[in-house]
């Protein structure tokens, strides 16, 4: 296990490096020169060029790539372009509503979901089974925005069961006040996919021969559906579940945009729109070291939920 | 002289200051775009400035009631004394205003002198700080140019005597121009040119930004980026009887009511929140969790009962005037057009056939049923190149063609753009014609489109588009690479002067997008520069719009109005065309 984890481990660098080469060429290629925005209304040849060389944009670009290595190295991307506060504080001040807001989702989410899907799997073929599917088919054509703008406006605004937006510096006020209705909205943008693909995996595991045997043995369903078909539905679910963890760092762009969340999908837009390269060099890298981290997480939780996975 | 521009706010200076504010009393305010930070020197978005002009004292401020604009004495005793050339201006300053406590000043007040606005000003020289503002004082002043260039590209030697810029005592500034200039004082009332403590920039030299420490009515509390700031009510700001005679507007009355012989700002805390999306702007305010709110478009029709045959004639709705919310609607001081490059084979250069082609263009070009579908009547066509409420503007000029397409075609037909076999124009060479109109991604953007789509099939011509962001397509505009596009232009200062500019040939690759490169404009304007507001200068500018109006380079758009709201119990409202806020003089009465 040790052997296996400190070679993935080693392979991670060259992916590293090649998330970064391709992060640098997408930038200088079609990033946009934040001088133009930084420039104001000043837009002299002069100014430009001032600018462009306080940010080191007139450095030959193997130089700059090379500025781009240390600092990944170093896990020190510097001062965002456009507000000059260090990335490391802005980032830091935003992970946290953000991991609040979509861990909740995902948390919540996840166990409604698979609540749900293996009730529906369980009653393969019925009439509930069908309707459910039917419902989640349907709810899954209605774009996101749909969803938020609805909820903001019938809930919040038209009921008054909730805020209509903001966040506080208190993350017990942040749960009682103002995450409550981004989380459900949420979670229901993400229930019927979660159910949908939850339910299959769980409709394959109740088809396999060991289900079968188990009845005949005698065991009760609940035993058969939560000891048996739970456990081996579960790898496809964990890699689902895993997969989507790093993407736990990029917030919900949406739902922090609607509801006055300070949190890093709002940090993201702001930081492409200015051209801020600092910023998505750091969020595009601590992305991409978090996706293979939890990559690797992956195949370890694989063998620990089925003793018969090798890993080589 | 109308009787409110008797106003006059007397500021009663005591050693000490004098805390009026009420800190229990907070005002909930949004900004529709992030910020970016808080050195007067290095941001130049609106929405910071917003902030910064509550932080900051400039040396001139304007009157909150007359309109149009006017400058009245803020830091300093009087409105400077202008030499009669034009060149010299000397400020005196009112001794006994003190800085907000900030460590850097190590425990003791400190007083605001000549040397920080002389400090604050160089500022904007400085090559190492790239401030965005310096095209307002690049070659102003005597001896900054040799001071720059002394500097390289390294920072500005601050202690080199500059003779522009001069302390003549602790309270005494004299800045001495280069060039005769009636008309400077209105850039040294914009709230870059707020005064800053050397000592706190010094402390804070990696990120001044985050480090805002003025003389202003406020202080920053809290700043999350692009998300949440706050302000609150400078404790050590100097005392502000308001005083004012209101003159026949309600609104002055109304103001004058609510704050005559109150101490400013009565407001103690200010939250601000970075609200992008209409709906949650919208809501928030109906809410009640703002206080003030501007009128998505997407609200103006739920919002506003709109005259059909005059859609500048708008009252609330019987729903929103019933909760007593309170409407004020101003013209915006800026102007929208769309430019040719004129350096372009295709659509500039000063040929009458490429003449006539601009000004089929701008024939054909539907103004008014854009206002009506995309402005929802709320904005008027541009005439001039400067808007109404600045120094030189002439309500009296017409400078949009007449809408007449029928007379467009038959202009570009007589110039010899002939319909070919696939039923679009040619250029006169015969070549094929085809034109790019730069634009923007938003939603805004393409509506905007279709109009000009619509213009262009009018005309038989082809029309692409190339989408980008603002500085993709700003940097191809620098490059020469673009052949249409649009812009708006608010003014940073009520003079013409910051409108005519933007064809003069100097700036051309700068603000002047259009790279227009006109002998006799620049010749007027270079003359207009030495002349005081006026008649004389007005006349200056008529013949100058009469050029751009001749050759065509933009085609003139709009002038948007702006429409703001606000809950019942805010007292002392009144929009400014310069001023960005109003949270100084305003009260909150529950």
């Amino acid at each position: 296990m040790l052997a296996y984890i400190v070679r993935r481990v080693w392979q991670m660098v060259p992916t590293l490096f090649g998330v970064m080469l391709l992060l640098f060429v997408l930038f200088n290629w079609v990033g946009g020169d934040p001088s133009y925005i930084l420039a104001g209304k000043n837009l002299s040849a002069e100014a430009l060029a001032g600018i462009r060389q306080q940010l080191g944009l007139d450095l030959p670009l193997p130089q700059q790539f090379l500025i781009f290595v240390k600092q990944v190295l170093t896990l020190d991307f510097g001062t965002s372009w456009s507000t000059q506060q260090p990335v490391s504080a802005l980032l830091h001040s935003r992970i946290g509503p953000s991991l609040l807001l979509t861990g909740s989702i995902l948390l919540l989410g996840t166990v409604l979901a698979i609540g749900i899907a293996a009730l529906v799997a369980y009653l393969h073929g019925s009439l509930t089974d069908r309707l459910v599917t039917l419902i989640a088919t349907c709810a899954m054509s209605v774009s996101a925005l749909v969803y938020i703008i609805a909820g903001q406006y019938w809930l919040a605004f038209k009921c008054g069961w909730f805020p209509i937006m903001g966040w506080s510096d208190s993350t017990l006020d942040n749960l009682l006040h103002y995450l409550p209705l981004p989380l459900l909205l949420g979670v229901i943008v993400g229930l019927a996919p979660d159910i949908r693909f939850y339910r299959s995996c769980f409709v394959e595991e109740l088809g396999h021969d060991y289900v079968r045997t188990a009845r005949a043995k005698g065991l009760s369903e609940p035993v058969i559906m939560l000891k048996h078909v739970l456990r081996n539905a579960m790898i496809p679910v964990v890699t689902s579940l895993m997969m989507s963890l790093p993407y736990l760092m990029m917030g919900a762009m949406l739902l922090e945009t609607f509801f006055g969340i300070p949190g890093m999908g709002k940090e993201v837009v702001m930081a492409v729109e200015r051209s801020d390269f600092p910023v998505i060099k750091a969020i595009t890298i601590y992305i991409a070291l978090a996706t293979m981290l939890f990559n690797l997480l992956t195949d370890i939780v694989y063998k620990l939920i089925d003793p018969r996975v090798q890993l080589h | 002289m109308k009787p409110h521009a008797l106003l006059a706010v007397l500021a009663a200076l005591l050693l000490l200051p004098a805390q009026a504010a009420d800190m229990n009393k907070v005002l909930r305010v949004a900004l529709n775009a992030p910020e970016t930070g808080f050195d007067p020197a290095k941001v130049s978005d609106l929405y910071s400035s917003t902030v910064t002009e509550n932080i900051f004292d400039p040396l001139v401020t304007y009157d909150y009631l007359a309109r149009p604009a006017k400058l009245i004495p803020n830091t300093v005793n009087a409105l400077p004394a202008i030499s009669a050339d034009g060149k010299v201006y000397t400020f005196r300053l009112k001794p006994g205003i003190h800085f907000a406590a900030d460590p850097a000043f190590k425990g003791k007040r400190r007083e605001l002198t000549a040397a920080d606005y002389a400090y604050s000003i160089k500022r904007h020289l400085d090559p190492a700080i790239h401030s965005p503002w310096s095209f307002l004082v690049d070659g102003r002043f005597v001896g900054g140019n040799e001071l720059v260039k002394a500097a390289g590209k390294g920072a500005l030697n601050y202690d080199a005597p500059l003779e522009g810029i001069r302390v003549l005592d602790k309270y005494t500034l004299q800045l001495t121009l280069t060039e005769t200039n009636f008309n400077f004082l209105p850039i040294l009332a914009m709230p870059a040119f707020g005064a800053v403590a050397r000592e706190v920039i010094e402390a804070n030299r990696d990120n001044t930004n985050a480090h805002p420490v003025g003389t202003g009515p406020y202080l920053l509390k809290e700043w999350k980026p692009g998300s949440r700031i706050v302000l609150e009510a400078n404790p050590g700001f100097r005392k502000l009887v308001f005083n004012a005679t209101p003159g026949n507007d309600p609104v002055d009355k109304a103001v004058v009511q609510a704050l005559q012989g109150k101490t400013l700002p009565q407001v103690g805390r200010i939250e601000i929140s970075v609200i992008e999306e209409e709906q949650p702007l919208w809501l928030s305010f109906l809410n009640r969790q703002l206080d003030i709110s501007g009128i998505p478009q997407v609200a103006l029709q739920s919002a506003l009962v709109i005259d059909p045959k005059n859609p500048l004639k708008v009252r609330l709705t019987d729903q929103y005037a019933r909760q007593g919310i309170q409407l004020q609607r101003q013209l915006l001081p800026e102007i929208t057009f769309h430019f040719f490059n004129m350096q372009d084979p295709v659509v500039g250069g000063d040929s009458k056939d490429r003449i006539a082609l601009r000004r089929a263009i701008a024939m054909s070009f539907p103004v008014s049923e854009a206002i009506a579908g995309i402005r929802r009547g709320q904005a008027v066509p541009m005439n001039y190149i400067v808007p109404a409420g600045v120094a030189g503007h002439n309500p009296a000029f017409r400078g949009a063609p007449k809408y007449d397409p029928a007379a467009a075609n038959a202009l570009l037909d007589r110039f010899g753009y002939r319909i070919g076999s696939d039923g679009y124009r040619t250029r006169p060479d015969g070549k094929p014609l085809s034109i790019e109109l730069a634009c923007g991604t938003s939603s805004t953007d393409k509506q905007w489109n279709e109009y000009w789509q619509k213009t262009f099939d009018t005309l038989k011509i082809r029309l692409s588009f190339r989408q980008g962001k603002w500085n993709e397509l700003s940097k191809a505009n620098h490059q020469g690479k673009l052949q249409m596009w649009g812009m708006a232009w608010g003014a940073d200062y009520p003079d013409g002067e910051n409108f005519m500019q933007l064809l003069y040939g100097r700036n051309a690759g700068d603000s002047n997008a259009a790279d227009f490169k006109n002998a006799d404009y620049d010749r007027l304007f270079e003359a207009s520069l030495k002349l005081p507001h006026g008649p004389a200068r007005n006349q200056l500018y008529d013949a100058m719009n009469k050029i751009a109006v001749a050759q065509q380079p933009w085609i003139f758009g709009d002038i948007r109005m702006r429409s703001t709201l606000a809950h019942r119990h805010v007292k002392g409202l009144k929009l400014h065309p310069l001023l960005g806020t109003s949270w100084r003089y305003l009260d909150l009465q529950k």
